[in-house]
């Protein structure tokens, strides 16, 4: 979900930590537009040979979209008491990190299923040895097979786009 | 004219020769994978793409670093090698003939990658029970039942409501009456049955209530004892028409209840349906 990109560390090694973040995700329903958010991810990177790879978990009961009946029920349809954390990997060169405007892969591992996000750009923004990303995975509910949660049995669209807001400190 | 046993001879020809290139035309292609100092790479991913028509294969190494494609049609591959805490190896062509072929790789080290452990979630986090989600399954599945339920039930209480006019004032009919006690009876038996879906349906601990489900939930406590007391005063009201009599005294206040019940009845339904 997001990475770091410092261009003076540029080919050494080191290990980044996740300082602060907000995820949002998105669900549109016909008779409501939903957002949930989490601020409770915790991440990590470690750089090393000129390769770079970042861990980022989140609690899935950690997102709150201020129903707690909408909350509870996003946990059960996403199995979030089976499958607690949703994971994400990012593997990149080094020197990919020195751009303000970041392509990588993104691998998403949710409600027990793997999915795999190709050329997802973010921006990133450097002060010092802090970096925030600000980006949008492109996820959809039947990439983890879920089954949409539904109001008056209608059911949500299946796109459900995660914002990223993440800053990231070296260590 | 061709003699049939030439023509035989000849067809024999041809289909041993169709099967000797297709069988000539596959090889064997094998190697091994090592780390810098020699050690095997077990578990590796290896992947051979023939260039001339991008058709993959894949294979894992086994315990001993090995690796094998069989049956691999003849031609130049490329062959990756990935492995976990290793950077990726790719041998950018390499020749697959009719005999063995080999193509050893030697991995380099990569960065370690960060696992859940190193993250800092406790046990509670991180550890999934399948009981719990059996739980919430539950739970959803009759908070469900529970919507529906109370979806339907608009149907008999707007009927209920809707004759009343049959049922009271100086234009009442006995028959009119009747009906409109049906009704309320439905809409009673069927407000009972939503209800206990609710009621009935598992708690999750720890979960605050938070957003308009407190307001659904407060409804409750009007058109709940409401939906009680209305046929109730009704059955009161019923019973002095029936003898002839004006409805006097408690039982007058069945359409003031049946009212304000049917009102937090429908406040309850539009706090889920509407967003404020």
């Amino acid at each position: 979900m997001g990475f770091l990109a410092v261009a003076s560390l540029a080919g050494a090694d080191g290990q980044w930590v996740l300082a602060s973040s907000t995820l949002t995700y998105h669900v549109s329903h016909t008779l409501h537009e939903s957002e949930g958010v989490s601020r409770e991810a915790r991440g990590k990177g470690v750089c090393q040979g000129g390769q770079c790879n970042f861990l980022i978990a989140v609690p899935v009961k950690s997102f709150e979209s201020g129903d707690s009946n909408r909350d509870l029920h996003m946990v059960q349809v996403t199995h979030g008491a089976q499958f607690p954390l949703v994971s994400v990997r990012v593997s990149l060169p080094e020197a990919a990190l020195t751009s303000v405007s970041i392509r990588c892969d993104v691998e998403v591992e949710f409600a027990g299923q793997t999915a795999r996000y190709k050329d997802v750009t973010f921006q990133a923004v450097t002060k010092g040895n802090e970096t925030r990303i600000t980006g949008s995975i492109p996820a959809k509910l039947t990439d983890f097979k879920i089954e949409p949660p539904s109001l008056l049995s209608i059911p949500v669209k299946n796109d459900m786009p995660v914002r990223v807001d993440m800053t990231w400190h070296s260590i | 004219m061709l003699r049939i046993d030439t023509f035989i001879g000849l067809l024999a020809i041809c289909v041993a020769s169709s099967l000797s290139a297709q069988t000539q035309a596959a090889g064997t292609l094998r190697g091994k994978l090592t780390d810098p100092s020699g050690a095997v790479v077990a578990n590796a991913t290896v992947t051979a793409t023939n260039i001339d028509n991008g058709q993959t294969r894949t294979a894992t190494t086994g315990a001993d670093g090995g690796y094998e494609f069989t049956m691999l049609p003849v031609g130049n591959y490329r062959v990756k090698f990935e492995a976990a805490g290793f950077k990726t190896l790719e041998i950018a062509s390499a020749t697959v003939g009719t005999a063995q072929s080999v193509a050893d790789g030697k991995l380099e080290p990569g960065a370690s990658t960060p696992s859940l452990g190193d993250l800092g979630f406790t046990p509670d986090q991180s550890q999934g029970s399948a009981q719990d989600q059996a739980r919430l399954d539950k739970r959803s599945r009759m908070l469900k039942t529970h919507q529906r339920l109370g979806l339907i039930t608009t149907a008999p209480l707007v009927a209920t409501l809707f004759l009343a006019n049959g049922a009271s004032g100086h234009k009442s009919t006995a028959e009119g009456r009747d009906l409109h006690a049906i009704l309320g009876g439905v809409t009673a038996g069927m407000y009972l049955t939503t209800a206990s879906f609710a009621i009935f349906a598992p708690k999750i601990a720890g979960t605050p209530t938070r957003g308009p489900i407190r307001v659904h939930k407060a409804l409750a406590w009007i058109h709940g004892p409401g939906m009680i007391l209305t046929p109730i005063l009704g059955s009161l009201a019923l019973a002095q028409k029936d003898r002839g009599e004006k409805v006097h005294g408690i039982a007058s206040a069945h359409g003031a209840v049946a009212g304000v019940t049917a009102a937090a009845y429908g406040a309850a339904m539009l706090s889920v349906i509407i967003k404020f």
